[in-house]
């Protein structure tokens, strides 16, 4: 790669960068707006997100007295900087992803982990018995999810490799070809019950309700993030809203890839700032089946049932997805139904 | 900066060279953000203890969340599998070497069958 390249590369990537904090924040905005409206009250405004992490840079940085600096200080930067990174190796709209070529969803799936990793570690950096906890939870919470979201990644490259596609992990490859194109009627099912499993596991890994025991505001009192404040509490929650935007661009490319530009005929010019806007629709759609709606529906699990949930339920049917999927490739490949 | 050297895994690649790009450009925007907030609190104060709901602080031994709490609501969600898998853990190696036999022996067994 030339030096220009890597030049291009980054000017994308500072680009990505903004897009994915203002987004992140519109979509948090979006998010407690849909949530107001469902409970029938008025809400705050759509930028209030927006309006909260200027007011929180202002505020003082209290560090606890029995906090580690360093690592109290640290974890929040990590945190925001993991969020942002995922997001250079998924596609956006119909501008393919940065670093595509050099990191595919397995990748994608260990990144993921990281913020919540930052977080579990700014917790126990705090020094204080209701984020230690809540550092715990995150940490059971994160191995309860991961592999229901393994599942769903292996499930869906799998059937891509079986249809015959080179590199069936690459974001390029998973987004250009829709799952739902490759398959039969028993795949179709399949796929959807995969899709299920991924939308599940959406508000555990934004540590939203029901999935919010590392928080639980009313029984640890805001848990990991009870004793920071100020430009620290204002990078976590950055990085939760480029997390929601990183999570719905997720769902997007493995199983909603589809752009305006490719289903309507329109000029060049239009076709970029079209499907960049189809897919922050695309994203408040995801956002609002996988967590609004849920978030207020439901009431917090305890953390025992999340492990429950992810690990016995949702293994389950992830594993009938998988096995359907298979099912379907055995059927396509003897020429039983067409794909 | 060479970026050739992809980590191929047969279905896809990792390159650590282009993430560690990536992760300088979101750390320098990040940083900028950061640095703009207040750095400032007044230290040795109340509202440097610890938040414990308004309560006094008790000793440290007595609020410490010990390592063994770890994976509490994961062992409690799967106790069912670990009040099992427990007791066959009796340190006997005799006992050890018998279930590597068995298991072994199952294998084999499904390895004929299947073949």
């Amino acid at each position: 790669m030339t030096l220009l390249g890597i030049a291009t590369m980054g000017m994308w990537c500072i680009l990505l960068s903004l897009f994915a904090l203002a987004g992140g924040l519109f979509l948090l905005g979006v998010d407690r707006k849909l949530a107001a409206h469902m409970q029938a009250r008025i809400g705050p405004p759509i930028r209030q997100p927006f309006i909260d992490v200027a007011k929180l840079l202002q505020k003082e940085n209290i560090v606890p007295a029995n906090a580690i600096p360093c690592l109290f200080h640290l974890a929040p930067v990590i945190a925001l900087v993991s969020s942002i990174v995922v997001l250079f190796y998924l596609p956006v709209g119909s501008i393919l992803p940065v670093l595509g070529v050099y990191g595919d969803l397995v990748l994608v799936m260990y990144l993921l982990a990281v913020p919540a990793l930052a977080m579990v570690a700014g917790g126990f950096a705090s020094g204080s018995p209701y984020a230690t906890v809540g550092a715990q939870r995150e940490m059971v919470t994160m191995i309860a999810y991961e592999f229901p979201l393994a599942i769903v990644v292996i499930g869906v490259a799998w059937r891509l490799g079986a249809a015959g596609l080179p590199l069936p992990f690459t974001l390029g490859t998973i987004a250009a070809n829709p799952i739902w194109t490759l398959v039969g009627p028993v795949g179709f099912i399949g796929a959807l019950l995969l899709l299920l499993v991924l939308a599940v596991v959406t508000p555990a890994e934004l540590s939203r309700i029901p999935f919010d025991t590392q928080e639980a505001e009313t029984e640890l009192a805001g848990g990991l993030l009870v004793e920071y404040s100020g430009r620290n509490l204002a990078m976590f929650y950055l990085a939760q809203g480029v997390k929601t935007l990183v999570f719905a661009a997720v769902i997007i490319a493995i199983f909603f890839p589809w752009n305006l530009s490719g289903l309507l005929a329109m000029p060049p010019w239009l076709a970029w700032p079209a499907d960049l806007l189809f897919f922050l629709v695309k994203s408040i759609l995801v956002l609002f089946f996988a967590v609004t709606l849920v978030r207020v529906g439901m009431a917090r699990f305890r953390i025992n049932q999340v492990v429950s949930l992810y690990w016995v339920y949702l293994s389950v049917i992830g594993f009938l997805g998988l096995i359907l999927l298979m099912a379907d490739a055995s059927l396509v490949t003897l020429g039983v139904v067409g794909a | 900066m060479e970026l050739t050297s992809t980590l191929l895994t047969g279905t896809g690649s990792w390159n650590p060279l282009a993430w560690i790009l990536g992760l300088v450009v979101a750390a320098v925007i990040a940083w900028l953000i950061y640095s703009l907030g207040e750095k400032g609190y007044k230290a040795g104060t109340a509202q440097a203890e610890p938040f414990i709901s308004g309560n006094p602080e008790p000793e440290k031994g007595l609020v410490h969340v010990r390592a063994g709490n770890l994976y509490w609501g994961y062992l409690e969600a799967l106790k069912g599998y670990y009040n099992r898998l427990v007791p066959l853990h009796t340190g006997d190696l005799h006992d050890y070497i018998l279930w590597y036999l068995g298991v072994t022996a199952l294998f084999l067994v499904l390895v004929v069958i299947s073949a």
